[in-house]
């Protein structure tokens, strides 16, 4: 064989090889990876595009990402691949400089949003963000109006009934495991003492050795107010922890069957009498038939009053907010 | 006046042997010295966020893809081909290239294709894309750059009365076949693909870019270097052959370890993953030729400014590639991502290694066009030890304020608290970045007194190049 033969042979080997690559790994997945839209995709309205295309001129993705990973504790509802459906080109970021802006629609106010663009740091002590004063009014309009899209549709509706999807889920693995038995709540305590007695305490009294470090202290679950809970509310709590708090979601690390048994073990947890007076913690369940009527402002409990971001509170609060959010 | 036209227009449009590869290089270095000057202005944004308040073409989210742009399609890109078209003469023994006009007419297509580009990207006409915002006529300009550069490559080696080829002749061919079919559809010329679909594509061309154009190039470059600045045989052809070979099985599936928390089908990760950690199979062929080469060799960098770039280069190649495989693996992307962490590997890749590889190429491919001694060997010697300190303060810094980042998503404190921690690591990056951008002005100033002076002082003979500079 001569030289040249060779040199053929081999330059069509690598095309071939370099070709077939390029087609699994880019143009098969849009071919296979078609998921369906999720109950989080947003339809933009002309006004929304228009605001979209502002964020995307004015290279906001190169600072906030816009998704929401398991470890984000504090992040809100983790996002689906079927969230991404409309959005070309795709703006998920890749360096986060400022916060994570997937659940941020709906959070604060408009007019907080255009105070925000003009000077950042007149609302937020520190913030490196650019200022968009350059923005006409009709921009400063249409990219907010896209900001308040973003994750407003995946918002938890209140919080004491989990979202339908959850439910469903539920409904379909609860066959698994009788959460109401005691040997189910038994193997619970293991998995409870291992996972989750550091932070919530060996009673359920968020009394873990570890809550002394959080400012947003865990949750007593001992309390009347979880009483109420039902089953797929625990269920949900479990898999997906608690946004604004660092409540982990342990659907990474745990199996159904787990979750399920801790389930159990949570509900047989005393309830104490020691609950602060003045406060509204009993639920009925009559009322979980109207749940909007009980649904708390997630926004509102999550605005934070803007002189807590300066400097000095850092060393106030220490590490950790007292009301979670960004 | 029109004295200075004609002399340079008839410098631009020449068929003189090596014109082509001189322009190429000149022109690199002005987009070299625009990129890290946007750099630094990045750098300054993230320390005093209000320096360019009101003007609308320097906030940060038009400054950044101006540096990468300039410094990924300007600088590299040029230096690349203009040490492609030098070296493909030499390792096919020909006086000049196929066709020096055809190389001229690349370089006025890709000028061009810069100043328009940047402009659009400054005010404003972007994709929106990260490494790919150029909008699609400059995709269409920058394609037409690389196949013309492909034409000429190739039929410089090809006509040449050299039949065997070394290992950079591969490299050349390789890279200049790969990286026009990954910049096709990693920029979406011609296929919209929708959502997630679009985020695979667009990091598919984001990693490519680097693997079967930088490292491809830049690896092929320092093949040739090394042996010729060392007077040393390379250590083994076979193992710079089988790295050849595997890194163009390996690099092409690793782009979606980028979005590897994106909720993007887990098949595809998981090959990103796997042929990410593969990826040392091409990495050590390069490192064991490199260290091999140098054996017994390395006192000569005490004197030899060029391999000095050469040595550090590799040295850097060798951190890099080490790190990237490490941060692609799962549970360490888990918590690197997002972070500053990642910002110091791109410079350590991009400024470090193969920009590192381009200096050195350009001390030695310049005194050999223009017949010439460099100007100054202390300037030379200034602009390494600038560049090298710069990176590595930046690189120190970028990744203690990356963990820093880290430990705030991981530990879930609000980003308001850890941003101020963020304070020092900017300002310290932004001196790095001072430190760069002065190298390269002196480098800037090296070059253009070498080319553009009236009398340099003549080329002694010498086997490596080592009195050239």
């Amino acid at each position: 064989m001569n030289d040249r033969l060779t040199y053929i042979m081999g330059g069509c080997f690598v095309a071939l090889i370099f070709l077939t690559i390029i087609f699994i790994t880019t143009i098969l997945p849009s071919a296979t990876f078609q998921p369906a839209p999720s109950k989080a995709a947003v339809s933009y309205t002309a006004q929304e595009l228009r605001g979209r295309n502002i964020y995307r001129r004015e290279g906001c993705f190169y600072c906030h990402s816009q998704f929401t990973r398991y470890q984000d504790w504090e992040g809100g509802e983790l996002s689906q691949a079927g969230d991404y459906i409309n959005e070309t080109p795709h703006v998920l970021g890749t360096e986060r400089t400022g916060p994570d802006l997937s659940n941020i629609g709906g959070k604060y106010a408009s007019a907080w949003h255009v105070a925000h663009h003009l000077d950042p740091r007149k609302v937020k002590p520190g913030s490196i963000m650019p200022s968009f004063s350059h923005l006409s009014q009709d921009e400063m309009t249409d990219l907010v109006a896209y900001l308040q899209t973003i994750g407003s549709k995946r918002k938890i509706p209140n919080w004491i009934m989990p979202p339908q999807e959850i439910r469903d889920h539920y409904a379909l693995i609860s066959e698994k495991v009788d959460v109401n038995s005691s040997a189910a709540a038994n193997a619970g305590r293991g998995i409870y003492m291992q996972n989750c007695s550091q932070c919530h305490g060996m009673a359920g009294r968020g009394n873990g050795s570890v809550s002394m470090t959080m400012v947003k202290k865990p949750a007593n679950l001992t309390r009347s107010f979880y009483k109420a809970y039902s089953d797929d509310m625990w269920y949900y709590r479990i898999a997906h922890g608690v946004a604004g708090s660092r409540m982990p979601r342990w659907q990474k690390s745990l199996s159904d069957e787990s979750m399920l048994y801790l389930t159990a073990f949570v509900k047989t947890l005393p309830q104490s009498s020691d609950t602060p007076s003045g406060r509204v913690d009993v639920v009925s369940f009559s009322q979980l038939d109207a749940p909007e009527a009980l649904s708390h402002n997630f926004n509102q409990i999550n605005n934070l009053n803007p002189s807590h971001h300066n400097k000095e509170s850092r060393y106030i609060y220490g590490y950790g907010r007292p009301y979670g959010g960004h | 006046m029109n004295g200075l036209l004609a002399k340079t227009f008839s410098a631009i449009w020449t068929d003189e042997p090596h014109s082509a590869s001189r322009n190429f290089l000149i022109t690199a270095i002005f987009w070299l010295l625009f990129g890290v000057t946007f750099g630094l202005i990045a750098g300054a944004l993230m320390v005093w966020p209000d320096l360019t308040k009101g003007v609308a073409q320097l906030t940060f989210g038009k400054v950044r893809p101006l540096h990468i742009n300039s410094i990924l399609v300007g600088w590299l890109s040029m230096a690349y081909v203009g040490c492609m078209f030098y070296l493909s003469t030499l390792l096919s023994k020909r006086d000049r290239l196929w066709s020096e006009r055809l190389g001229n007419l690349t370089c006025i297509v890709w000028n061009v294709l810069m100043v328009a580009g940047l402009w659009s990207l400054a005010n404003g006409y972007t994709e929106g894309r990260e490494y790919a915002e150029l909008n699609g006529i400059f995709d269409w300009m920058v394609m037409a750059g690389l196949l013309l550069t492909g034409v000429n490559v190739y039929a410089t080696i090809l006509t040449g009365p050299e039949k065997k080829w070394y290992v950079t002749t591969w490299y050349f061919l390789g890279a200049l076949f790969w990286f026009p079919i990954v910049y096709l559809i990693g920029n979406r010329a011609f296929v919209q693909f929708n959502g997630l679909n679009d985020a695979i594509a667009g990091w598919f061309y984001g990693h490519n870019i680097l693997g079967m154009w930088f490292t491809v190039g830049g690896v092929g470059i320092l093949y040739y270097l090394l042996p010729r600045y060392t007077g040393a045989p390379l250590y083994s052809h076979t193992l710079s052959m089988i790295g050849f070979w595997t890194i163009g099985m390996f690099y092409a599936p690793t782009g979606t370890h980028h979005v590897l928390q994106a909720p993007v089908p887990e098949w595809l990760k998981a090959i990103a993953v796997i042929s990410s950690v593969f990826l040392l199979v091409p990495v050590f062929t390069v490192l064991i030729n490199f260290f091999m080469t140098l054996r017994g060799r390395w006192h000569m960098v005490a004197d030899h400014v060029p391999l000095r770039f050469a040595v550090a280069a590799g040295i850097a190649y060798m951190l890099t590639c080490m790190q990237g495989p490490f941060q692609a693996t799962r549970s360490i992307n888990w918590y690197l991502h997002f972070s500053h962490w990642v910002v110091g590997h791109a410079h350590l890749a991009l400024l470090a290694t193969f920009s590192m590889i381009s200096f050195s190429a350009i001390y030695f491919v310049i005194p050999r066009i223009m017949q010439r001694k460099i100007y100054s060997k202390g300037l030379a010697l200034w602009h390494f030890w600038l560049t090298l300190v710069g990176w590595i303060v930046m690189l120190v810094d970028l990744t203690i304020a990356g963990l820093i980042q880290a430990a705030g998503w991981h530990f879930n404190i609000p980003v308001d608290q850890w941003a101020i921690e963020m304070e020092p690591y900017m300002l310290v990056r932004f001196i790095s970045g001072l430190m760069i951008v002065t190298g390269q002005v002196l480098f800037m100033i090296n070059i253009y007194k070498t080319v553009f002076s009236k009398v340099g002082e003549p080329l002694p003979q010498s086997p490596n190049g080592q009195l050239y500079v």
